[in-house]
């Protein structure tokens, strides 16, 4: 028998001792001992964001000379046939039911997997 | 669609999703409890202990995980410092436990008094062999990161599982191949 030959069949014979451990409440355990989680976190997130937000449009706000595009616009869109109105409504409200449900979606394929 | 690893610990890191942390623990406990069943001698109990014991060094420190090596490297690493430190601890390790052995039949395995004579020559060898073994050859890691997860130098690696090999084949010989 060469020495190959002996290696490969004690490779395969150690390899082939590894048996699946079931996991029979393992993980239960573990996550129960886990420490409670870090308070605080998701809060603090949410501050940040909705801070940064609210800068963000007071910046815009003012290099827009007091927001003033906005009124400008709104005129224009007030100025559209009706069609148009209708046609930029209904284009919006899909594209945005779109992207909602796309979200959903994928945020519920995760919490299945 | 399957989260990787990385998506996993990124969700930990991120919100402290104790959930995406059960699904790594899941996917990874069989090959940790099965590494520290084996460094341990087969206490089973004993190995279990040091499983959860990693696990939870694992989620308290798992901003120290960089994703340079894989999860499960990563993990082992963690878990064969438990095992030294208990080893340490204690300064005596268990010895193997035969009903338990014999009772872990695997049907995989043609021969369970093969599968108990190896458990068996394992369990001689002496720990830096066994887990250099346990590590490359039972658990598919390469030299170079069963290097990392020992903190030893390659080259030790390399004599350590050759020197294994060498004294698992010895004994061994009557099951060899024909």
């Amino acid at each position: 028998m060469d020495e190959q030959h002996q290696e490969d069949w004690l490779d395969r014979q150690l390899r082939e001792a590894v048996s699946y451990i079931d996991d029979e409440g393992f993980t239960a355990q573990v996550l129960k001992r886990l420490p409670a989680r870090r308070p605080g976190r998701r809060p603090l997130r949410a501050v940040i964001l909705l801070g940064v937000t609210v800068l963000a449009s007071a910046i815009a706000y003012f290099i827009s000379g007091g927001g003033r595009f906005v009124s400008l616009n709104i005129e224009r869109l007030a100025m559209l046939p009706v069609l148009w109105l209708f046609a930029i409504a209904l284009g919006s409200g899909l594209l945005v039911t779109t992207l909602g449900l796309f979200a959903a979606i994928s945020k519920t394929s995760d919490l299945q997997s | 669609m399957e989260l990787t690893d990385a998506d996993l610990v990124a969700r930990v890191l991120v919100d402290d999703d104790q959930h995406a942390f059960g699904e790594l623990v899941r996917r990874h406990q069989s090959s940790v409890r099965g590494l520290l069943r084996q460094l341990a001698r087969s206490d089973f109990a004993l190995a279990d202990d040091l499983a959860q014991e990693t696990f939870l060094r694992a989620y308290k420190n798992v901003r120290s995980f960089r994703g340079e090596a894989r999860f499960s490297t990563w993990l082992y690493r963690i878990a064969y410092n438990c095992f030294r430190e208990h080893a340490r601890r204690r300064k005596e390790l268990v010895g193997i436990d035969e009903e338990q052995l014999q009772s872990e039949h695997d049907p995989q395995v043609a021969d369970p008094g093969l599968r108990y004579d190896l458990m068996h020559a394992l369990s001689l060898l002496p720990l830096p062999e066994r887990t250099a073994i346990l590590l490359c050859c039972q658990n598919g890691l390469s030299h170079d990161e069963a290097a990392r997860v020992l903190e030893i130098p390659l080259g030790t690696v390399k004599t350590n599982v050759l020197r294994g090999r060498e004294k698992l084949k010895k004994m061994l010989t009557a099951w060899g191949p024909d």
